[in-house]
């Protein structure tokens, strides 16, 4: 059977036919927050014209399980961890951690092995005590204060000694790491964070349950899923909701939404630690705004170059909010523009340190 | 309101300026008439400073000439010599000094804690702006979580500022700015036209009234870039960043409350001599914020100080001869906290049962502040 297309014998508009909307048709919003939660930044101009209007399930086909998806999860993994500045791995196989997971050559969980097997993890977990607490804790999620026993033959382990932990035989600190990468509750505890991550609530204990069951059995199935889960009437709500967006997501959507480009890791590393180091972070993302904005390295147009400024100011709503301006908000910005010492450079400043912009 | 340190952008401005060349400031330059929060009490405001990382007793006042400053407070003030601690790992147990609660948190957990602070019960019972608390830490990204808790009747609304020293005031951050352009505060023209601007985009005049506080921290960071905070290299540099920042706070801003919280001290797994150096850095360090209070007329009658850290470490040397935290010695689960200030006895030192939790309990009594959900005491023996 052919695939080539018939012509139409319709005019440019004048189709009769009826055209069903896309299930869960994407807007600027929902669009800029789905490539945000599984890629960390907002979509390029080119990818806003390419998806707007269609199906969020065709995004998430084109999005999940791509080299961009998995180093997005593998950073935030990284973060997670706390394997940062001068504890991020920096050996070539965890380089290389994301791309073999996009082959298919890794599944999350040997991922996450591979992350505690990192010269970097023993070093920002040093000793028997912190070690075996950590690799308690983060892998499955135990109170080790509830597990005394447990921890005490974990440490004897990681020093070479033998013992049952956690219901299996160790007798050296990668068996120890083995036995909790391994553990059904590591199952658990990484769908209970990763629903937190990607959908800001907890998943409700069945449905965990279920879902960890199924992913112990089968560590393939994480992106089979997320996609469930990206797919649900829960992802709708949170689409409802703004969210506050991560200090590190705030760095990279401001380089893609005003140079088109991620950051470098030695431009993104130390504006995040900068913005970590406040507990409200919003007057030093105001400082990176400036920094970007009177950098050179931002596209800005002269204001003599904009020959429609109502138009060019309700553009950069849906560009950086996602949605429209109101008629006032139009109104304050164009009156605005118009005066003297106004520039394009101080509209995008509003816009961009403004609390709407700290969330998606 | 009580009264309280009031600074329009301008003024803060020309003190950050001031501060920067290392002139003394007037207090009344920068700080309106502070009264105690409580009339029997001389005490207006509080530094606490959580030597967390893990430090024995047997490095500070064990040896007397790793901690000379120290030492001096302690004559000058009280030492609680016999401070149980629960060794919960370095996060948990430093909450628990700020919560007055121990509960476990893991090592990793990046997330706020259920418990209110001590900073949320201060800026809740005492109307206290943000301003008047502040946080500086050395932990980066988990410390944060220090400035309030998700409890739903305290919580955001009553957190404290924190910054991090090693965070914002560190080589590379100052190297970017410099390589992409400092930016430069912004002209009250172009403040009056963002005010508007941001008033334009929902949230109305509490939107612009926040935006006018945040823009005075964003000068305030962008003078401290110019200080010589980022400079700060070595042993304990994260530490020492803190303190230079507490000192320069307290200077500047002269708030009712200022923690410091310590990170440093935990290169003692892999060194026991790094440790005993970041505990003589920290402690010249504490020697430096002390001379600030001392020398400052507006601070020197009127503020109090307490370091205590947030538990001690193993009884012996590790295969690397370092120090681990996690043996369940004496030396783990007792610490030492000293506490000094205008209304504190003198030169008392005294073994008697305290809990690094009392901590809480008593800073909020100092203030006449209540600490409903603290499960700690208070410090005995305190008062003069």
């Amino acid at each position: 059977m052919s695939t080539e297309a018939i012509p139409l014998p319709f005019q440019d508009g004048q189709d009769p036919r009826t055209r069903a909307a896309a299930a869960r048709a994407l807007d600027p919003r929902s669009l800029r927050a789905v490539f945000m939660d599984l890629i960390g930044r907002p979509p390029r101009q080119s990818e806003v014209g390419e998806w707007l209007g269609r199906g969020r399930g065709e995004l998430l086909d084109e999005l999940l399980g791509g080299e961009e998806f998995w180093g997005h999860w593998w950073h935030e993994q990284l973060y997670y961890f706390l394997l940062i500045d001068n504890f991020r791995p920096r050996t070539r196989a965890a380089k290389e951690v994301p791309e073999r997971l996009a082959q298919g050559r890794l599944h999350y969980r040997d991922a996450l092995h591979q992350a505690a097997l990192t010269p970097t993890f023993d070093l920002r977990n040093p000793g028997a005590d912190t070690f075996v607490t950590v690799v308690m804790e983060q892998f499955c999620g135990l109170v080790v204060q509830d597990k005394a026993s447990e921890l005490e033959i974990g440490k004897v382990a990681y020093e070479g000694g033998k013992g049952r932990f956690l219901g299996t035989t160790a007798e050296n600190q990668a068996d120890v790491i083995r036995i909790c990468v391994e553990h059904r509750e590591a199952s658990r505890h990484f769908l209970a964070r990763e629903h937190q991550r990607l959908l800001r609530v907890e998943l409700d204990s069945k449905q965990l349950r279920a879902d960890a069951g199924r992913l112990h059995r089968d560590p393939w199935a994480y992106l089979a899923v997320v996609r469930e889960w990206l797919l649900s009437e829960a992802y709708d709500q949170r689409l409802r909701d703004l969210v506050p967006k991560s200090n590190t997501l705030f760095v990279r959507c401001l380089f893609v939404d005003l140079l088109d480009r991620l950051p470098e890791d030695d431009e993104l590393e130390p504006l995040r630690n900068a913005l970590d180091g406040l507990a409200d972070s919003r007057p030093l993302r105001s400082v990176v705004v400036r920094l970007l904005l009177d950098s050179g390295r931002a596209a800005v147009p002269r204001k003599q170059d904009i020959p429609d400024p109502t138009r060019w100011v309700a553009a950069q709503f849906p560009r950086f909010l996602g949605r429209d301006a109101t008629d006032e908000e139009l109104g304050v910005f164009v009156s605005a523009f118009h005066e003297e010492g106004c520039e394009p450079g101080t509209i995008l400043y509003a816009l961009l340190s403004h609390s709407e912009y700290q969330s998606y | 309101m009580l009264p309280t340190a009031s600074l329009d952008r301008r003024t803060l401005l020309r003190a950050s300026t001031l501060l920067g060349a290392g002139a003394a400031l007037p207090s009344s330059l920068l700080a309106g008439a502070m009264a105690p929060l409580r009339p029997d009490r001389k005490t207006k405001r509080v530094v606490l400073v959580a030597f967390a990382g893990g430090v024995r007793t047997r490095e500070t006042f064990g040896t007397p000439a790793n901690v000379p400053n120290m030492r001096q407070m302690a004559d000058e003030g009280v030492l609680y010599t016999n401070v149980a601690t629960s060794n919960l790992g370095h996060f948990g147990a430093t909450m628990s000094i700020f919560t007055g609660i121990s509960e476990p948190r893991g090592i990793r957990e990046n997330a706020r804690g259920n418990d209110p602070t001590l900073f949320e019960y201060l800026r809740k019972g005492l109307d206290l702006p943000k301003q008047d608390v502040w946080v500086t830490t050395t932990g980066g990204a988990q410390q944060v979580n220090y400035s309030y808790s998700l409890h739903p009747e305290y919580g955001a609304r009553y957190g404290a500022n924190i910054l991090d020293g090693d965070g914002i005031f560190n080589k590379e951050f100052k190297d970017m700015l410099s390589a992409w352009g400092m930016p430069q505060p912004v002209e009250p023209g172009e403040r009056a036209l963002l005010d508007r601007l941001r008033r334009g985009v929902g949230g109305g005049e509490d939107a612009a009234r926040e935006a006018e506080q945040l823009a005075r921290v964003e000068d305030y960071i962008l003078g401290e870039l110019s200080r010589g905070t980022t400079d700060i290299s070595g042993a304990a540099a994260g530490d020492r960043k803190a303190l230079r920042l507490a000192r320069n706070l307290l200077s500047l801003f002269k708030p009712r409350m200022l923690g410091v919280v310590l990170q440093n001290a935990d290169v003692a797994h892999g060194s026991f001599n790094a440790y005993s150096e970041v505990v003589r850095q920290n402690d010249a360090a504490i020697g430096e914020l002390m001379t600030a209070i001392r020398e400052d007329e507006e601070l020197r009658d009127s503020t109090a100080v307490l370091v205590v850290p947030e538990f001690g470490r193993d009884r012996d040397l590790n295969s690397r001869r370092g120090l681990d935290h996690g043996d369940g010695s004496e030396d783990l689960r007792r610490v030492s906290c000293v506490a000094w200030g205008p209304d504190f006895k003198r030169g008392v030192e005294t073994g008697r049962d305290q809990r690094v939790i009392d901590v809480v309990g008593t800073v909020c009594e100092l203030f006449g502040a209540e600490a409903p959900l603290a499960k700690g005491g208070r410090l005995q023996g305190l008062y003069a």
